[in-house]
């Protein structure tokens, strides 16, 4: 996805209520990142499951939080989702850098990139691939559905090898 | 000291503060000795206490913020002193109830046997003590007020064999509650 809708689509959360984005860098998500870091937006947490964690104790405080991770991170935090996440029914906005999205990507991606999309369906996770057309509707579906208190995870292809 | 007996004093002190408290045995300590809605009691999510409570106290700066944690629970997550450290909470108190033992799965050894958790604290920028007697404790527990956090302190405890009885209540109520509690 390109720099400047991802510069949007922070500005875009920013603007309609989400107060706190937390999560672990990802390259492909590289300019969302930077967009958040200019406006001193962006708290970095050192692994996923912790990043979960604080915006956790954010959202139980009353602020909306949007928390980003590559799907590598997704991985690791699928326990901190059931047991956390869905146990005690908190909403948040996921946004998921999607590694392995080309089969050309590094190897250590490829695997994970596969079964990334059964992996959200067994976790019970509704997802959505943002795509460069539609990223306005896309986002507002992710608002909706954190409007009726329900986790949901939006996607973000890697489009290019590095 | 017992981790009960401990917790009694603390839970009394901390009064109707916050305090997010770790999985396991720690919560259902917690929940027996005086359940309150400002208890926010992990079940499952083990090492997330410490997370959770710096984003309920970078949230709500003029209340103070207990974590009841534990020594087991901080290892799985020691990676959160570093972004406690770095956030820097003036308003959180960060207890670990240090038994060297996994003892909610059965008593099996922790590495801060060897490892002191608070100089590591002490080094993540955290205010760091060290309790191992209840002169200690309640010397500590009157100097919380004149001390900028984050506070980490770690009270050195005995095992035991007494166990208390699982949280009754469901995770959505103990959700509800505690948000009902901060919106006040």
């Amino acid at each position: 996805m390109n720099e400047e809708t991802q510069r949007r689509i922070f500005d875009y959360f920013q603007k309609n209520g989400i107060k706190r984005f937390l999560g672990v860098p990802d390259s492909t998500l590289k300019y969302f990142i930077d967009q958040g870091l200019e406006k001193k937006k962006i708290l970095i947490a050192t692994r996923e499951e912790e990043a979960i964690g604080i915006a956790t104790g954010m959202t139980l405080s009353g602020s909306k939080c949007l928390v980003f991770m590559q799907n590598a991170g997704f991985a690791n935090s699928i326990s901190t989702i059931t047991s956390l996440v869905q146990l005690y029914r908190i909403p948040l906005i996921f946004m998921i850098g999607w590694r392995g999205y080309l089969s050309t990507d590094a190897p250590e991606h490829i695997h994970v990139g596969k079964i990334q999309q059964d992996l959200l369906d067994l976790v019970k996770l509704k997802s959505k691939v943002i795509l460069e057309q539609s990223w306005k509707n896309d986002c507002r579906w992710a608002l909706q559905n954190l409007e009726k208190n329900k986790s949901c995870a939006l996607i973000v292809k890697r489009e290019s090898n590095d | 000291m017992i981790r009960k007996d401990v917790m009694r004093v603390i839970s009394k002190y901390v009064g109707i503060n916050p305090i997010i408290s770790a999985n396991g045995f720690i919560s259902r300590d917690l929940f027996e000795i005086e359940d309150k809605n400002s208890n926010f009691y992990m079940i499952g999510s083990m090492g997330l206490a410490s997370s959770i409570a710096l984003g309920v106290s970078l949230e709500n700066p003029k209340n103070r913020i207990f974590i009841f944690d534990g020594d087991g629970n901080i290892l799985m997550n020691l990676g959160s002193l570093t972004t406690i450290g770095v956030n820097s909470p003036k308003n959180l108190v960060h207890i670990v109830f240090d038994n060297n033992i996994h003892e909610s799965t059965g008593g099996q050894p922790t590495n801060s046997l060897l490892i002191n958790l608070d100089k590591i604290a002490n080094v993540a920028k955290y205010r760091s003590y060290r309790i191992t007697n209840m002169r200690e404790l309640e010397n500590i527990l009157k100097k919380i007020p004149q001390l900028k956090g984050p506070l980490f302190i770690l009270i050195k405890i005995d095992k035991n064999k007494q166990v208390s009885r699982r949280i009754d209540i469901s995770p959505e109520e103990i959700k509800i509650r505690f948000m009902d509690f901060l919106k006040k």
